[in-house]
């Protein structure tokens, strides 16, 4: 089936899309790799008179590793999963990156759109929940920075304002000691959105003790959330099964799935308190 | 219908290493550029939705869902759809392996798995089978199991070590 009509403008600077979105309105939209708005076009789900492509301003797709990593929001996942420097830095992100559908969308999609869209199930946010992740977002006021944890408003909503675009995510420099896993579960096929996925971040400490533990959960509620109960839970203590166990119950009872033809929200809840607590066994058997 | 214009947009891209100018409506999608205004019905229209792979190209060498990758963004860039793969009236020594391997049945997936394939070899001359089903990881094929498929890739990639053919 075709798309709607509408009409298409590459803009050269961040002023001028920023100008175009603006006085485009609710009918003007930002695309980035176009995997998941075309769909949404296909489907009728959005009618806009204006797409604005920003693959001609200059550096959004850059990858930069000095001291933080920055990620400018046109890096494809494909590109952020081989990147030496996320990699290198951020080597969660690069595993969260990896298990976005299949290799031929990932070269499509990017990480500023899959942010921006708002996916509960997305792979690389709850990644960069727990790495403690930054985005920095322009718009008609300027650029401001907010923690990536609190972008996330509802479901498919941000904290993106009218004729916003995220330009960029910053991952401050990790602990020499921590620790990172990510784990992405599905009962469909490999490239299905997760059921759930965990990610966590953990620095042990020289007596045994967890501290600075971020746990980012997608799936399992309208937005990528932290699982901030379990997180207290954690800190301060030795990583014992009975902490786990605790840990992970505690993530289950504070989350809030929605139903889908993947799993209903109950068996989503179950989901998360066992995917949450081998996340954990894992990083303590490293 | 009103006489409203659609907005379109002037585009020089190249498909097959020919080179197209031409005026394509701003909503048309890759899919649509390759099939309705070039003619080339290699790249199949299957879910429309990025799922089953059946429109895979590739643009700068790199695998594509024709069916969600706006037309205007290919713009001077090159496009290769599997008509694309034969070069001097001889396949490309996967489509001879999808033949030898007998790894087509009903062939609505085999352009798609033939462009996936090309890809992963370019980049990764001698991959494992596991590399092998990673590439092919968003191609559906309803007929054959895939395990003809797999094997055909594997086999136009040869042995490690030995120069490709």
């Amino acid at each position: 089936m075709t798309l709607p009509a509408f009409e298409y403008r590459e803009p050269e600077t961040l002023e001028e899309a920023v100008g175009l979105l603006r006085d485009g309105g609710d009918e003007a939209r930002v695309i980035g790799g176009g995997t998941a708005l075309v769909v949404m076009l296909r489907a009728r789900l959005l009618r806009p008179r204006l797409l604005v492509g920003l693959g001609r301003i200059p550096g959004l797709g850059d990858v930069r590793g000095n001291g933080d990593l920055r990620v400018a929001a046109l890096a494809t996942h494909r590109e952020i999963e081989r990147s030496p420097e996320v990699r290198r830095h951020a080597p969660l992100l690069a595993e969260a990156c990896r298990r976005v559908g299949s290799p031929t969308i990932r070269n499509m999609g990017t990480l500023g759109g899959n942010l921006a869209y708002g996916e509960a199930a997305s792979d690389p946010a709850p990644a960069l929940l727990a790495l403690g992740a930054r985005v920095t977002v322009v718009g008609p006021a300027g650029a401001r920075t907010l923690p990536l944890d609190g972008f996330f408003r509802d479901f498919y909503e941000t904290a993106l304002g009218p004729a916003e675009i995220l330009t960029a995510v910053h991952v401050p420099p990790a602990p020499a000691a921590a620790r990172s896993t990510f784990v992405k579960y599905t009962c469909l096929s490999e490239e299905e959105r997760a059921l759930v996925s965990v990610a966590a971040v953990v620095v042990p400490g020289p007596d045994g003790t967890w501290s600075e533990i971020r746990i980012g959960l997608g799936g399992v509620a309208p937005t990528p959330v932290r699982a901030h109960g379990a997180e207290a839970i954690l800190g301060g203590e030795r990583p014992t099964d009975g902490r786990l166990r605790e840990a992970a119950a505690r993530a289950a009872a504070d989350v809030s799935p929605l139903g889908d033809r993947q799993g209903s929200a109950e068996y989503r809840r179950a989901m998360t308190e066992v995917w949450v607590r081998r996340a954990l066994e894992t990083l303590r058997a490293e | 219908m009103t006489g409203t214009a659609l907005p379109s947009t002037a585009l020089s891209v190249w498909v097959n290493d020919r080179l197209h100018e031409m005026e394509v409506p701003a909503h048309w999608t890759l899919l649509q550029l390759l099939t309705d205004a070039l003619g080339l019905g290699g790249t199949k229209d299957g879910c429309g939705q990025g799922v089953c792979g059946a429109c895979t190209a590739l643009v700068d060498g790199q695998p594509v869902r024709a069916c969600l990758f706006l037309a205007v963004r290919a713009r001077d860039r090159r496009v290769t759809t599997v008509e694309g793969l034969r070069a001097n009236g001889t396949l490309h020594r996967l489509q001879q392996a999808f033949v030898d391997e007998g790894a087509v049945q009903c062939g609505f997936c085999t352009p798609g798995m033939l462009l996936a394939g090309a890809a992963l070899l370019a980049e990764t001359p001698h991959p494992t089978e596991e590399d092998v089903r990673e590439a092919l990881v968003g191609n559906l094929c309803r007929c054959t199991g895939y395990a003809r498929i797999v094997r055909a890739v594997l086999a136009a990639a040869g042995p490690a070590g030995v120069g490709a053919p």
